[in-house]
């Protein structure tokens, strides 16, 4: 499996953990030219910015560190790119993390809420 | 949602209420703080996050705008920490906001939630009595501090849970009572017991100690100078409660002051390196903060090796010594610190150290004495009323075990001299003679028939200058003083015009 497939079995096994948990996904893979966030799900009234990070190994570290300043820019333009497409001013926001870990024959998941923030 | 809430910094000696303002409003998370922070104020973003989560309350994940008014003032108070975690919880609903706009909170947080002592809040505490706010929170070592100010309900708070508690009025806490030990000043170790010989300068020193007179002394290396100068404290009267009030303010801006003390009881005394630049001596920094001549107020500045000191921190001297209180003008702002000092200088005769020494050969050119004696101008020179050279001890003097007099019985002497300054000098809210104009001694010294005409005579002879002149009859009233006269009589002015004699008449004795 290429560093590709592994990423996209990751966002689809997030997406379903993240209907498990009642959230509703409004979409996934949203891309601009600023940058794609991987799933926009809503959490009651609050709409979660969703990045999903995969690993078969942590021995190039934790997924969530992968996620730096560089990248938190990107996804909170792209955020704001989102909201103005979609004519939604006023509501609450987050931006999550989602950690998820691929190993031999389960599938680990670590949901960071609120992880970062402008 | 919206919140406030109100703070406190100080600017100079002065506190200065700050409203704070929260606004948690949708959008993208963010946590900004506006209204000049400076950087320890900024940084309180981390800090306030993790106070609220680690004490099991909700930072809310929306967008907070903290606004710091007025917004023309550098902020530069740690203490607004509580503040502003209180406007989060106030805004967010954790806190019944209506039960947090009537005190001032100041304290520190640890990320653990925990209150810490901050400086400075004596001045707050007095500053909340000026904008009529009666309650104050602060944490549990700042709690003496805030109750001298008088009149301010003080809250002691543990942690920022306690807080929440208090305001929710769920677990409502007593006011602190203020449990001063009884101010008394420390008896200092060093006492004038130990000082064998040296009568003229325990005498002078004597003198300066009761009129707050500037002294220098000048002698060869290893005679005393700074043995002597490190027992003043030991003479000086107990300080008034209005002075201490003055030192422990300054003492509590500059972060000086220990925890649970309360009031400073011990007249400062310092005595910086002579390598301290300037802005070290009067005070300095884009904002202003005490020097050392603030910090030495209502006690004693003792400069060692005073020539070694660079000319320009001599000069800035001037002006505080003349007008008791330094004004510094920088970008951010002017402020003025009060600078009532007693200045003790320490120096050697020449290079050598040897001039004034009958026995030991100087070995100074006259060109190396003159470049030594150039550091100290004449106007500066001029402002030190008491002059005494300090001569090597003889070997007997050295090995007598004779009883000296000890420090509390001249101390006795200075505080009743002291007190007959206090009663003549009330009106002027003077306290030593050596504060008075020319005004007030025209006003309040008398003189007998002889000691005009001896002033007169010394005033021709020394070609005396009108500020030498005054300085003259200030230190002969302290004199009459110690005598406990009346009138200054002749020979008060002697003894006064004989600590006048200039330098070069000292250092060649």
């Amino acid at each position: 499996m290429n560093h590709i497939a592994i990423g996209e079995k990751g966002e689809k096994s997030a997406a379903d953990f993240l209907k498990k948990r009642g959230y509703n996904i409004v979409a996934t893979q949203y891309r601009t030219k600023t940058g794609e966030i991987d799933i926009i799900a809503k959490d009651k009234d609050c709409l979660v910015f969703i990045e999903v990070k995969t690993r078969s190994s942590t021995l190039y570290g934790f997924p969530a560190e992968a996620v730096n300043y560089k990248k938190q820019r990107k996804i909170i333009n792209t955020a704001l790119c989102f909201l103005k497409q979609q004519g939604i001013h006023d509501s609450a926001c987050r931006f999550d993390i989602l950690e998820v870990y691929l190993q031999r024959d389960t599938i680990q998941y670590n949901h960071i809420i609120n992880a970062f923030g402008d | 949602m919206f919140a406030q809430t109100f703070g406190s910094t100080t600017l100079g000696l002065n506190g200065i209420r700050i409203t704070v303002e929260v606004d948690i409003t949708n959008g993208i998370p963010a946590f900004d703080i506006v209204g000049l922070p400076d950087a320890s104020v900024r940084e309180s973003r981390e800090r306030v996050r993790a106070a609220i989560k680690n004490s099991g309350f909700e930072f809310p994940a929306r967008r907070i705008t903290v606004n710091l008014a007025p917004a023309d003032i550098k902020k530069d108070s740690s203490g607004l920490d509580l503040p502003i975690a209180v406007g989060i919880l106030a805004a967010s609903g954790q806190v019944k906001s209506l039960n947090c706009r009537s005190q001032v909170f100041a304290g520190e947080l640890s990320l653990e939630g925990r209150l810490r002592a901050i400086s400075g809040i004596l001045s707050m505490a007095a500053n909340c009595k000026e904008n009529n706010i009666t309650e104050m929170i602060v944490a549990p070592e700042n709690v003496q501090e805030a109750l001298l100010a008088g009149n301010v309900t003080v809250y002691s708070m543990e942690s920022l849970r306690e807080v929440v508690a208090h305001l929710n009025g769920e677990k409502l806490l007593l006011p602190a009572v203020s449990q001063l030990p009884e101010v008394q000043p420390s008896q200092s170790e060093l006492g004038f017991e130990d000082v064998q010989g040296q009568i003229v300068a325990k005498r002078a020193l004597e003198i300066a100690a009761a009129g707050f007179h500037n002294v220098m002394m000048v002698g060869p290396p290893g005679s005393g100078k700074t043995m002597l100068a490190r027992r003043i404290p030991s003479i000086l009267p107990a300080m008034t409660a209005q002075e201490a009030l003055e030192v422990t303010k300054i003492y509590s801006v500059a972060g000086m002051l220990k925890h649970n003390i309360g009031l400073v009881s011990n007249r400062p005394f310092r005595s910086p390196h002579h390598t301290v630049s300037s802005a070290g001596m009067i005070g300095g920094g884009s904002t202003p903060r005490p020097g050392e001549v603030t910090l030495s107020h209502n006690g004693v500045l003792f400069l060692d090796e005073l020539p070694e000191f660079p000319r320009t921190v001599l000069e800035v001297l001037r002006q505080p010594l003349e007008d008791g209180e330094v004004t510094i003008s920088r970008v951010n702002a002017t402020l003025s610190y009060p600078a009532k000092i007693m200045l003790i200088a320490a120096l050697n005769p020449c290079p050598c150290g040897f001039s004034s020494d009958p026995t030991r050969e100087c070995t100074c050119t006259i060109g190396d004495i003159r470049r030594y004696q150039k550091k100290m101008s004449g106007p500066l020179l001029d402002r030190l009323d008491i002059k005494i050279h300090v001569p090597r001890l003889e070997y007997n003097d050295l090995v007598k075990n004779t009883a000296q007099e000890s420090s509390t019985v001249i101390r006795q002497r200075v505080e009743a001299a002291r007190s007959i300054q206090y009663k003549r000098l009330q009106g002027f809210g003077l306290y030593a003679n050596a504060q008075m104009e020319h005004n007030h001694i025209k006003k309040l010294c008398k003189l007998t028939p002889d000691s005009t005409v001896l002033l007169k005579q010394a005033f021709i002879k020394m070609n005396l200058s009108a500020r030498g002149y005054d300085r003259i009859i200030k230190v002969a009233q302290t004199i009459a003083d110690l005598d406990a006269k009346e009138q200054i009589e002749a020979n008060h002015i002697a003894e006064a015009i004989q600590f006048r004699s200039d330098f070069q008449t000292i250092s060649r004795k």
